[in-house]
């Protein structure tokens, strides 16, 4: 019975993960293809890899987009968790009328569409005289309600007891959070900490309207504008694509164990 | 008394900074914006009209089809998804699973890959002589090759699978993330007492979970209701408007059409309105008492 | 969470060490940015100009070669090409005028010929006038009447997409049909033949894509008309050249001589793979056809079908982009020197254009000399640029107005209907209806 059980957990996770990796084995077929055997779908590998690849570093300077690109996002997702982590603790442990009634407020600032606000937006950061640079990618999201939310819903089952036992030894109220509840929280940072870079990391929109000289853009502006071209290269897109996922898979390859450990361990 | 007031002044000194930051960066366009739904015209030149952007909103047939078609996604694309993520999830929490670490990767993996390539490859595998149609052929399915894209119907079946696809993964990390803050002891001693797998999971995980599955509930809401880079990038809206969203129609009146950003703002608060309702409606569902 | 801190610490500073070589050049960036933002006035020192333009083999390239003639003279200028893509390019564009900061704007932009009189109208005195600057009288005319709004003239005339119909002279060969056959003929002709193709090849005369409005557009021009009338108004009912070609375009449809195809690339790839006899586009589609190398000698070009009433010609447009110059931009007179003097009124420019990148404008002095008489090996000996540009004289002008996307788009969302078989005055009058409802 139970090897049966496990046997349909694995059949239909290897469906999932099948599905969900290929049109991932695609994009590292594609790199190896001419642009012209990509839009025909050819599936099977060809060698046009290094000719990829050195067309693609010919045609954009990729140094200064990857570290612009880290530069926000690693700032971006440093910010965001600390600022939204305790905003969300705050929201939670220390309930009151007043503050639920911020936290709803706060919870629409999602719901509007980013294009209606980008105009208003952009004449405050011009105004502020941080167009062009990484705040200003950096600044708009670096707490959202999302976050706030996300952490706020986790701390729900975050045990008080420990915060109880914190004041018995004599913490500070800063000091529980930092101490006590980042600590335990570990799983809910890590998943927070994929999330938020990879949002910084691909953000498109904004980026492109904010940012306006060549050496100050991101990755995904860089590869936006190898794809148009009336007759872009797929291949050299491809390539550069590759290399854009991979830092997002990296942060996740790294934080992902935080998931397994669980609580076990954090707590003690 | 005392003792409560200082520990809701503390909690404000927790919650002032991040919640400044919001009111300046959101609260402040969005009032912007919300002054511009009030005005009409194009690009720079407007002039005040009062409510007849509103009025406008409920004769505009784009922006009736665009509304049906979002909350057509939202109906059927975001039940699906959740229960698949959380299914998902509960299996990668098996303790003795193996293959865990490959599994979580590539169920994951969608939601990093680029936009752009994966546009590409849904458009060549539901083109007419794509892989989809050639394996239903082959498997006698179907006799002829469907237009996929074409037909308002399976061009909508092929924006929700798209999205499925890309989302599953990200709300899976929610749920594995929550599974670790539940103390293996209720499992444990739900087994010692004989409960099934399937009743643990209804029990314990599902009710244990509530915070993360309104969470989650609330954002793809949000997220299926702004929903445009998969359709723009799959289907442009079409055949005719039968896939358009509310986001794409909003952005092609700011950005593709002669620019109207007052009518663009009337419809995004159109959006924060719908959005704000239902997400009332799922925590009133939710239990949540605020 | 330490740890984690720490780790994110270590990662950015190793981010930044390696930013180290990539910060070079991007100070160098920045500094020459500033040297222009002051250059102004100031005879002889390095003056630059910065433009934005979306597709760095096409019209990046055609201003790199406006650059190298236009310094042969002012040893001192400097262009600086942002690549973007055409919709980031008007996204930006779009934001920037409607906040009403200047910081970030170049200099010169690209504009989609559709755009012209959007931007023209909705951005009033933000962009420069040019009537007195170039002589428009060289260019094909109408390439002029779309950069016309109000009687003046905004910007320089760039690349055309004047069009033909690309035949596989193989395919149609094989069926019985000799080029002089494919001269000259109506759309209704153009049907008989495909279905002939289709029977005796099995091939496919044509692609069809619903979701995109290239055909309609060119079956539009090549009568005089377009979606909406010079007064901005829908162009739908009681318009002769609308009903016709509605009715040419279900005709294709249904003959079942063209295959649907739903993107770009899926339009691309089939006549890369040889699924189709012919593509019926603009000019600019040379470089896509000749990519497929084991087709060379195989293709050819005639002019494009017409339809079959008043007016009606064998050729028509599509597509073609124009440069403006931003009116308050610092350097709006060095901008304007510079293009007139090149892209607007120097032969060799053009010449250039076509060897290298094989962009074809509408200078007309260009159109006698050698490089628009060379003949393509690919295009079996044919010259192909000079037809082409013969064909070019004969495109009618029109309007393009300030609402032909909207128009485009409210067309697009009854085209299934009228593919249906909807009765098509009923049909066209609710386009009509709905395009109306649209403007407002």
């Amino acid at each position: 019975m139970k090897n049966i059980r496990m046997s349909f957990v694995h059949l239909f996770l290897i469906a999932a993960s099948f599905l969900s990796l290929f049109p991932f084995a695609w994009m590292i077929i594609g790199m190896t293809n001419t642009s012209s055997d990509i839009v025909k779908g050819k599936f099977s590998f060809g060698g046009h890899l290094s000719a990829n690849w050195n067309k693609l570093l010919d045609s954009a300077d990729l140094g200064a987009a990857f570290y612009n690109s880290f530069l926000i996002a690693i700032l971006g997702t440093v910010g965001t968790l600390l600022l939204s982590s305790m905003a969300g603790y705050g929201f939670e442990v220390y309930r009151s009328k007043g503050k639920n009634l911020l936290f709803n407020v706060l919870l629409l600032s999602m719901m509007i569409p980013f294009a209606a606000v980008m105009i208003p937006l952009f004449r405050m950061f011009s105004s502020f005289g941080l167009l062009n640079s990484p705040f200003a990618v950096i600044l708009p999201s670096i707490t959202t309600a999302f976050m706030i939310f996300f952490f706020l819903q986790n701390t729900k089952s975050f045990p008080r007891e420990l915060l109880q036992a914190g004041r018995v030894d004599g913490l500070n109220e800063w000091q529980l959070f930092s101490r006590i509840y980042m600590p335990t929280m570990k799983p809910t940072y890590a998943a927070a900490a994929i999330i938020t870079f990879m949002n910084y990391w691909n953000s498109y929109l904004w980026p492109l309207i904010a940012l306006q000289t060549q050496d100050k853009k991101t990755l995904p502006l860089v590869v936006s504008s190898l794809a148009s071209s009336y007759n872009p290269d797929y291949g050299i897109v491809m390539v550069a694509i590759v290399l854009t996922t991979l830092p997002t898979l990296l942060i996740f390859f790294i934080l992902q164990k935080q998931f397994v450990q669980g609580m076990l361990g954090s707590v003690k | 008394m005392g003792g409560k007031t200082k520990s809701s002044l503390i909690g404000w000194q927790f919650v002032a900074l991040p919640s400044a930051i919001i009111l300046l960066f959101s609260f402040y366009p969005m009032v912007q914006s919300l002054l511009l739904s009030f005005q009409s015209g194009k690009g720079t030149v407007y002039e005040y009209v009062g409510f007849a952007n509103y009025t406008r909103l409920f004769s505009d047939p784009v922006f009736r089809q665009a509304l049906l078609n979002t909350l057509l996604y939202l109906i059927i694309q975001v039940p699906i998804m959740l229960l698949l993520g959380l299914v998902i999830a509960n299996f990668l929490n098996i303790p003795k699973l193996r293959f865990k670490g490959f599994y979580r990767t590539a169920i994951f993996l969608p939601c990093v890959t680029s936009l752009v390539s994966y546009a590409i490859l849904f458009k060549s595998i539901f083109s007419i002589d794509g892989i989809a149609n050639q394996m239903l052929l082959n498997l006698h399915l179907i006799d002829e090759p469907i237009a996929w894209l074409m037909d308002p119907v399976w061009a909508r079946i092929v924006i929700i699978l798209a999205i499925t696809w890309r989302w599953t993964g990200y709300n899976m990390i929610f749920y594995l993330s929550a599974m670790q803050n539940i103390d293996p002891s209720v499992y444990e001693a739900a087994s010692i007492d004989g409960a099934s797998k399937t009743r643990q999971f209804f029990r314990i995980t599902v009710p244990l979970l509530k915070p993360i599955l309104l969470f989650t509930a609330i954002i793809s809401t949000n997220g299926t209701l702004q929903l445009f880079d998969e359709v723009v990038n799959i289907t442009n809206g079409g055949p005719g408007n039968s896939t358009m969203t509310i986001s794409q129609y909003i952005y092609n009146l700011s950005f593709v059409y002669t620019p109207n950003f007052g009518y663009a703002a009337t419809v995004s608060y159109a959006i924060v309105i719908i959005v704000a309702v239902l997400s009332l409606i799922q925590m009133k569902v939710g239990g949540e008492k605020r | 969470m330490k740890k984690m801190l720490s780790v994110s610490m270590v990662a950015a500073l190793s981010a930044g060490l390696l930013a180290g070589c990539g910060s070079n050049s991007g100070s160098n960036a920045n500094s020459s940015a500033e040297a222009s933002a002051s250059s102004g006035g100031s005879a002889g020192a390095k003056q630059k100009v910065v433009a934005w333009a979306w597709d760095p083999s096409f019209n990046g390239a055609a201003l790199k070669i406006a650059e190298e003639l236009y310094q042969q003279d002012h040893p001192g200028f400097e262009l600086e090409i942002v690549d973007m893509s055409k919709t980031d390019l008007e996204q930006k564009l779009n934001t920037n005028l409607a906040a009403g900061v200047k910081s970030g704007l170049p200099d010169i932009i690209l504009v989609n010929d559709p755009n012209i009189q959007k931007y023209v109208t909705a951005y009033p005195n933000t962009f420069a006038d040019f009537t007195d600057k170039v002589d428009f009288s060289q260019f094909s005319p109408y390439k002029v009447d779309a950069l016309t709004v109000d009687g003046k003239v905004y910007g320089v005339p760039f690349d055309i997409g004047v069009t033909g119909m690309f035949y596989r002279k193989d395919y149609l060969e094989q069926v019985g049909f000799a080029p002089q056959d494919l001269e000259n003929i109506t759309w209704d002709r153009y049907i008989e033949i495909g279905k002939a193709v289709k029977e005796k090849t099995g091939k496919y005369m044509s692609t069809i894509n619903p979701n995109d409005e290239a055909l309609t557009s060119i079956l539009l021009q090549s009568a005089g008309s377009w979606y909406i009338t010079p007064e901005n108004k829908g162009n739908f009912t009681n318009n002769p050249v609308m009903a016709e070609t509605l009715r040419v375009y279900k005709a294709i449809a249904d003959s079942g001589i063209a295959k649907p195809v739903t993107g770009w690339s899926e339009f691309v790839g089939s006549f890369n793979a040889g699924d189709v006899a012919t593509v019926v586009s603009g000019v600019w589609q040379i470089a896509s056809i000749m990519d497929a190398k084991d087709q060379s000698g195989k293709w050819a070009v005639a002019p494009i079908p017409r339809l079959n009433i008043d007016g009606g010609k064998n050729a028509s447009n599509e597509g073609g982009s124009s440069w403006f110059v931003l009116d308050n931009s610092n350097n709006k007179d060095l901008a304007i020197d510079f293009l007139a003097k090149t892209i607007g009124g120097n032969s060799t420019f053009y010449e250039r254009f076509l060897t290298e990148n094989g962009g074809v404008g509408s200078y007309i002095p260009a159109f006698s000399s050698d490089a628009y008489g060379q003949t393509s090996e690919f295009f079996g000996g044919q010259a192909i640029y000079k037809d082409f540009t013969q064909w070019s004289t004969e495109v009618p002008g029109i309007s393009l107005g300030m609402y032909t996307q909207e128009a485009k788009d409210a067309l697009k969302n009854e085209l299934p209907n009228i593919l249906n078989g909807a009765d098509l005055t009923k049909s066209l009058s609710s386009i009509q209806k709905l395009f109306e409802q649209q403007v407002q």
